[in-house]
């Protein structure tokens, strides 16, 4: 990456009539290995980089990327981004918040360096994953794997004499499994991330987690009895909790959701100015805080600094059930006159950066995993969810349960086949009388913008304990 | 032939000489414009230009790619890849890129959309016609994307070729009250036949049918699908016909060749025709991209190849190969003999659906999922419009739902929308019976 050029381009803007300029250069080294049922069936490796131009001029945004290095183009897409940015016309002219310069590079370490780990070595850890898969006693006629490796350098460089510059390494698994047993088919993913380096692989135990999604995949064929819909309590694992949280939580709180600049393609929100949701309404009961923070060290969703150069930190969504504070970038901030909360991020240099999560995820209450079940006469304990989804105001979502079980006298019994919640994100959130105290997260892929800009994120919690909701 | 076609080749036949037994380089100049539009004003305006070029070799039955960028260190990008595809092992799936020479039809990519100006000129007509439809409170969103591409691609098994593909779409969704909202689309491949007020009229109507909804009721309904979200539908059958996910069983199509999958008035095509958004003369392969008959009155005729699945099932090459994996381009439902208004009639007590998104499995191979269906739901009586709802979700299953279609209308849109219909089709309004519907409690 030339960051000559990119100061060139953030210097050449500023000779024009603008309210305020960035250029933001990324530079990525991206590798992606592709298994089906344990042979290697791709590997595709490449490096890319190249930057954008933000402009406000008028009260209007343009926005040009580019990934050849020269000035002619730097001048170029300068002068798109110019052109674009004066030609929006707007009657409500639009602003950025002013936020402190820095200077300063911020990096995430790696104990055991990617970039030095042999590719043979990552395809046969691959490998040795699916061949203990298929010699777990469960017939598995399907298997996916794959492992990414991103090295992201990225240069960001503002009007307001900001200059970050970064390093950071993300690597990533995914698999899919397909078991089959007396004629039926069930099936199962599993989705691992990190900020840092290839110790990561080991901790994930891969191998662990895929024969269990085996055998609680045979099992929901073989034994699961079915549920019979109803009113009952239930208790949701980590994984439904984070689900949950990200979805009904952390999506409807993005201000830009909010604001309708979102309202065509991700959607809008149940929250939103003279509605009967807004920051001080109830949401959920007392016992439920859900933050979202880039600020968890290794996560996959971890940053120091945005991509609008604001300094990340902590933000408290839902706190205690009441609605609290809306994810912010610099436009979203300016309009409902307040401050970013550094919640901006691109997924490269071809995007615009837009409120996004990190990392989200419900807050530990005192409860041991046993004592929240304990109290539980009659339920259902859903530890891991398939089918999801939720509607684009964020109020009416659905889980179905992947590993679930009956509860009975507080003691798990009987595997149960796809149980279902669909209820609303308040009756989900009011409904939670307890929470326990072990928090765990899983990777995600958050998905969102225009063109579509998947970016890496935690969800998580810990066990929720849900009164009274009906369960199909 | 131009200087990037000259470097595309150069890139294979350096490949060669580094030792790959096979190589394909496409490289392609993409201009992508967009306007991104909310509350009835432009957010922002944006432009990309992308240089590049994909690079797929084989080496000992080894399959490895990569990007090159602007045709920067080219041969240290091959030499790096041929020594990932030494550390590699054998490609269970790879059979050869195809080969010969072949003939192309004319490119018919639109330089009118490359050269286009004033790109906001058109989102305001759309948000026009929302507003003659909904009144001056209406408050509507999108996008505008135009896409112009110079394609060369490459092969050492013969195919050379060099195409233009254009396209522009318009998406906007206008809002009459907080939830009552409609979506349409226009989509083209040239700009003569876009006609964005289309969209903003189709959104400003159904917003304004779908004014004050209610709750709606779950249970099992005849549905009639607006063209908008049986893109979507049909989506999902497209992406299942790939003979990659059925040899990775995330398809209800499996081992269901030549065997009837849906009723009899359902054929699917997929055609990457110049009309197309994803219009194209050849695939990633090189071959002449044709016409496929996907399924033939309800019978499934074939799934979609490359060179390589094509030989691991016994057939030929579809045209439909990406880098790594077939995929569908266009997918095109043949036209019914009942117009829209005959279609409505058909329903006594029923719904008709607009739009969709989210829409997600629980198991691909047995095609259980659910998807939320947005913008104008209404309960359809006696063939009429009767009331607004709201907040219900189709948990149905997919090839349930192609074997319960029973009616076709003779209108099709070409319809394209974000990543919920995508790839492109050409869709009609479409008469489904026994839809589960579900709501939340």
């Amino acid at each position: 990456m030339r960051q000559d050029l990119i100061d060139y381009a953030l210097g050449y803007a500023q000779s024009k009539e603008i309210e305020y300029v960035e250029v933001r250069g990324q530079a990525q080294v991206s590798d992606r290995i592709i298994l089906r049922n344990g042979n290697l069936e791709a590997y595709a490796s490449a490096v890319d980089s190249g930057y954008c131009v933000r402009i406000m001029a008028k009260g209007g945004i343009g926005f040009a990327s580019t990934n050849l290095w020269s000035k002619t183009e730097a001048k170029q897409i300068v002068g798109l981004a110019f052109k674009y940015a004066k030609s929006a016309n707007r009657k409500q002219k639009l602003s950025f918040t002013k936020e402190k310069a820095v200077k300063l590079r911020w990096t995430v370490d790696q104990k055991k360096k990617i970039q030095n780990v042999p590719a043979e070595e990552r395809i046969e850890m691959l490998t040795d994953i699916d061949k203990r898969v298929a010699s777990c006693g469960v017939r598995i006629p399907a298997t996916i794997s794959q492992c990414s490796i991103d090295l992201i350098t990225k240069y960001y460089v503002n009007s307001e004499g900001s200059r970050i510059s970064s390093f950071v390494p993300k690597i990533g698994a995914y698999f899919f499994i397909t078991v089959e047993e007396q004629g039926k088919t069930e099936q199962a993913y599993e989705q691992f991330g990190r900020s840092g380096g290839w110790e990561a692989f080991k901790e994930w135990k891969v191998s662990d987690k895929l024969v269990h999604d085996a055998k609680v995949l045979k099992n929901v064929i073989t034994k699961a009895k079915t549920v019979k819909a109803g009113k009952t309590d239930l208790v949701c694992g980590s994984e439904v909790a984070g689900i949950a949280a990200h979805e009904s939580c952390g999506h409807p709180m993005e201000a830009d959701r909010i604001l309708g600049r979102e309202m065509s393609q991700a959607g809008r929100s149940f929250i939103y100015q003279g509605g009967p949701f807004w920051v001080g309404t109830r949401i959920g009961s007392d016992a439920v805080t859900i933050v979202d923070d880039p600020t968890i060290e290794s996560s996959y969703g971890y940053y120091m600094y945005d991509d609008e150069g604001v300094k990340a930190k902590r933000r408290f969504l839902y706190k205690e059930g009441i609605i609290n504070e809306f994810l912010q970038n610099r436009e979203s901030a300016a309009k409902l006159d307040t401050r970013s909360n550094g919640s901006s991020r691109s997924i490269n240099y071809d995007r615009e950066a837009i409120v996004r999560m990190a990392n989200t995820f419900v807050l530990p209450g005192r409860l041991t995993e046993e004592e929240l079940l304990e109290d539980v006469d009659h339920g259902i304990y859903m530890k891991s969810f398939t089918e999801w989804n939720i509607d684009d105001k964020r109020f009416n979502q659905r889980y179905v349960g992947r590993e679930a079980y009956l509860i009975e006298k507080g003691e798990v019994t009987s595997p149960v086949a796809r149980p279902v919640i669909e209820t609303t994100t308040e009756k989900f959130w009011m409904s939670v009388d307890a929470v326990s105290k072990h928090v765990e997260f899983d990777a995600a892929t958050c998905g969102k913008g225009d063109p579509s800009q998947g970016v890496p994120v935690y969800t998580g919690g810990p066990c929720l304990r849900l009164r009274g909701v009906f369960i199909k | 032939m131009n200087d990037v076609a000259n470097k595309t080749q150069e890139i294979v036949r350096k490949a060669k000489q580094l030792g790959a037994d096979e190589v394909i380089a496409k490289t392609t100049h993409g201009k992508y414009r967009q306007v991104r539009f909310s509350n009835n004003q432009v957010d922002i305006t944006v432009a990309w230009n992308d240089y590049v070029t994909d690079v797929a070799l084989a080496w000992k039955k080894r399959l490895v790619a990569t990007q090159i960028h602007n045709f920067v260190d080219v041969e240290k990008n091959l030499k790096q890849l041929l020594k990932l595809a030494k550390v590699s092992s054998e490609s269970p799936t790879y059979r050869g890129f195809a080969k010969g020479k072949f003939d192309y039809s004319k490119s018919r990519g639109d330089k009118r959309i490359e050269d286009l100006q004033n790109l906001t000129d058109h989102v305001f007509e759309a948000i026009e016609a929302a507003k003659v439809e909904v009144g001056p409170k209406v408050d509507s969103g999108g996008i505008l994307l135009t896409k112009f591409e110079r394609v060369h691609l490459a092969s050492s098994e013969g195919p050379t070729a060099t195409d233009t593909r254009s396209s522009i779409e318009l998406s906007i969704r206008a809002f009459a009250e907080r939830e009552a909202s409609g979506h349409g689309v226009e989509c083209s491949s040239t700009l003569k036949d876009f006609q964005p007020k289309r969209a903003g009229t189709k959104a400003g109507q159904i917003a304004k049918l779908a004014r004050k909804p209610k709750i709606g009721d779950e249970g099992v309904f005849d549905v009639i699908f607006d063209p908008l979200i049986f893109g979507s539908i049909v989506s999902i059958w497209a992406s299942m016909v790939s003979a990659y996910s059925i040899m990775t069983q995330m398809s209800i199509f499996v081992n269901k060749l030549g065997k009837k999958v849906a009723s009899k008035i359902v054929t699917l095509r997929d055609n990457p025709a110049p009309y197309s958004l994803s219009n194209r003369t050849f695939d990633d392969e090189g071959v002449p991209t044709k016409e496929n008959i996907i399924i033939d009155r309800g019978v499934l005729k074939t799934y979609l190849h490359n060179n390589s699945t094509a030989k691991i099932f016994k057939t030929n090459t579809t045209a439909n190969a990406g880098l790594i994996a077939p995929s569908a381009w266009s997918v095109e439902m043949d036209p019914g003999e009942m117009n829209e208004k005959e279609l409505f009639t058909e329903v006594k007590r029923g719904l008709y659906l607009t739009n969709t998104w989210y829409t997600r499995f629980q198991n691909y191979a047995k095609g259980d999922f659910s998807t939320i269906p947005r913008d104008g739901i209404f309960l359809v009586e006696n063939g009429e419009i009767k009331k607004s709802l709201k907040d219900l979700r189709l948990s149905d299953n997919a090839l349930a739902m192609l074997g319960n279609i029973v009616g076709v209308s003779k209108e099709r849109q070409h319809v394209h929308w974000w990543g919920e219909a995508d790839p492109p089709s050409l869709s009609p309004y479409v008469l489904m019976k026994n839809v589960h519907m579900t709501k939340s409690k």
